[in-house]
């Protein structure tokens, strides 16, 4: 979607035609804000008065789990967001950049712990990671932080401790295969001859930007939250629309047909990479979901699952959609599957 | 755009006009949307039905999050640039008007090399052709991703809140996730005295009946539980007292319940009733159900739905 790019064009020409007529639009615009806020208000509130059962139990469920998917991810993209706005406007320009290494292969194997100081799940990190591009790093640095941080960081950790331990090697093969398939796809798409074609063309333009410095305190709060504005709306739209096809996805395929695959080393860790992709959980919290389904897998599944799931699901590749096009999608997709595989058969049949 | 500059002279003005609804589409929607699921969000808590969509654990943590969102919505609206300043904002946080139309060039090379590399050196008539193809298919993207991210938020404001329904319980198999069945051992319930089964929640229960089918454990214990009907798949006298169990939000919720045997139940209840129901095990008459104990009422009374619906 090429929204920036579509709106500055069409925004110069309006400058160009329409100059007074816009400037006076300024004013009110809180006035307007705060006037939708309440209606919005007073429809929820008065929405009780339709009382229970208005749909049908399939769609009313559909309805439930999009909103649910919704509830639960927009406080990490917001704390993604906040994060990447303190990244991108109020740390200096070389707070991440400077004391990192030089060496390529060295330099993403740092990177990919830099999630232990910035701990969001995968779906604040997408924000965060593009804060990161537009402050210098590389399009294949920015891979190796977005796929390794959500798995290696701290509260991801201690959940995913908490709910296993140190019992059959789930744990290990979590953090390493993250730290595996970070610097294994950071590693490929550095060797790619044009990088910004990886790119979406809004988020290429937004980069060949040169970022201004030494702002005054004033400026800097007027750009963090016009940053604000445009992140929330490039996440906001791709969120809706990852959660409903989440949800739907949830409502149309029974779960007893991947339960049933669980007791075989390869079909179990099939259909938990299959689960993890459909049902579209935070890293931070996908561990207790996946605990009861420990006794019915075998711990290779449940592995492919804490590993693919952070990187690749439903709602991410909506996300995910905003920065990079749908060839690369495709072919991160296929890398980190095939690695999560291995990974889980690896221990399946030899841990 | 390509587009733009390749626009029949003729078609300019209703076009024209829609690119201002999308430009302001555009511009808004993340603000928007951010207002639609703070005050949805903010209701919800406020009225303390948040814990139907997540664990309550995550409760503070989301509510502080989307206030903290509710505030920079607010600030965009006081501090946002006018839509003049704006178009030079955009380009280059805070340049000139003049620095924009550069960049602006550059942007729009880098686009033809990319995209439309072939459709520049061969202005034939099938690349065109395949280039009106290709935005239509953008556009049908684009309105079918608008449609549904206007449902949501739609939905998000409108429809009264509700709990997971039947629905997903048979579809997501009752009793299928065993962990979550593990929390009460037998060896720790046999100790306990009556009061204590009393306060036994159809999770315990299902957990017990999963965990042991030796009947002489279950003999002169009553439970007394409550949670909403499933009908059982296997058997049309059988139905479950089931409720949802939550680790992180209802996305994950896994479906318990405790075979209930009474026949023609259809008369007296129907799915997604919410039941208290209370009476002791027996083997399960049912000759088809795979469950080889189950509760049978002495009695059975139609409840509201707890404010709680969910375990955890």
């Amino acid at each position: 979607m090429s929204a920036p790019l579509r709106e500055r064009d069409a925004l110069r020409r309006a400058a160009h035609e329409h100059a007074p007529a816009r400037r006076s639009r300024r004013g009110p615009l809180l006035a307007v804000g705060i006037g939708i806020a309440v209606v919005l208000l007073l429809l929820r509130l008065a929405s009780p008065a339709l009382g229970p059962q208005l749909l049908p139990d399939t769609l009313q469920d559909f309805v439930t789990l999009t909103i649910s998917v919704i509830v639960e991810s927009v406080p990490f993209v917001l704390l993604g967001i906040v994060l990447s706005i303190i990244v991108q406007v109020w740390l200096p320009q070389a707070f991440f950049t400077s004391w990192l290494p030089r060496q390529p292969l060295l330099r993403r194997a740092v990177i990919s712990f830099l999630g232990m100081f910035l701990p969001v799940c995968e779906c604040g990190n997408v924000p965060l990671a593009r804060g990161l591009v537009l402050k210098g790093f590389t399009v294949s640095e920015s891979m190796t932080f977005l796929l390794a941080a959500p798995i290696l960081n701290p509260i991801t950790i201690i959940t995913t401790h908490q709910a296993f331990g140190w019992s059959d090697g789930i744990l290990v093969a979590r953090l390493a295969g993250g730290f595996l398939i970070a610097n294994l796809i950071g590693w490929l798409y550095s060797r790619h001859p044009d990088p910004e074609s990886l790119l979406t063309r809004s988020f290429a333009a937004e980069c060949a930007l040169p970022q201004e410095h030494g702002h005054s305190g004033a400026s800097k709060l007027r750009e963090s939250v016009e940053l604000f504005r445009r992140e929330m709306s490039t996440m906001m739209p791709a969120l809706f629309i990852g959660a409903a096809v989440a949800g739907g996805i949830q409502t149309a395929v029974p779960r007893s047909v991947l339960v049933t695959l669980g007791s075989n080393p390869v079909w179990s860790v099939l259909a938990m990479m299959v689960l993890a992709f459909v049902i579209s959980l935070c890293s931070n919290v996908d561990a207790f979901f996946v605990l009861p389904f420990a006794s019915t897998f075998m711990p290779g599944g449940i592995a492919a699952f804490l590993v693919f799931g952070p990187i690749i699901d439903v709602k991410m590749l909506a996300l995910l959609r905003t920065t990079y096009r749908p060839r690369t999608l495709a072919q991160l997709t296929l890398v980190v599957a095939l690695t999560s595989a291995a990974i889980g058969l690896v221990v399946n049949y030899f841990a | 755009m390509p587009d733009s500059s390749s626009r029949a002279p003729g078609a300019s003005r209703a076009p024209l006009r829609l690119d201002a609804v999308s430009r302001l589409a555009d511009r808004w929607q993340g603000v928007l949307l951010t207002l639609v699921v703070g005050i949805s969000t903010l209701w919800l808590s406020a009225t303390g039905q948040l814990v139907l969509y997540i664990h309550p654990r995550y409760v503070v943590f989301t509510v502080i999050m989307i206030a903290i969102g509710m505030v920079l919505s607010l600030g965009v609206l006081v501090l946002a640039p006018s839509s003049r300043d704006a178009g030079a904002e955009d380009d280059g946080h805070g340049h000139d008007g003049h620095d924009g139309h550069a960049l602006d060039g550059h942007g729009h090379e880098h686009e033809h090399e990319h995209e439309h590399a072939a459709e520049l050196r061969a202005p034939a008539e099938r690349p065109r052709r395949r280039r009106r193809g290709r935005a239509a298919a953008r556009t049908a993207a684009v309105a079918a991703g608008t449609l549904v991210t206007t449902a949501v938020a739609v939905s998000l404001v409108v429809l009264p809140p509700a709990t997971l329904t039947s629905a997903t319980a048979g579809q997501r198999d009752v009793n299928s996730s065993t962990a979550s069945l593990a929390g009460t051992s037998v060896e720790d319930a046999a100790s306990a005295d009556a009061d204590a089964y009393a306060a036994f929640s159809v999770l315990d229960w299902a957990g017990l009946l999963r965990q042991t089918s030796d009947l002489s454990f279950f003999e002169g214990k009553t439970a007394d539980v409550v949670g909403f009907v499933v009908p059982a798949g296997d058997d049309p006298d059988v139905f479950y007292v089931s409720r949802f169990v939550v680790t992180c939000c209802a996305v994950d919720a896994q479906p318990v319940g405790v075979p209930v045997h009474l026949v023609d139940w259809r008369s007296q209840v129907s799915a997604d009733e919410w039941l208290d129901v209370s009476g002791g095990f027996q083997t399960n008459p049912s000759r088809t159900s795979s469950d080889p104990i189950a509760l049978v009422p002495d009695e059975l009374e139609k409840v509201g739905q707890p404010s709680d619906p969910y375990l955890y």
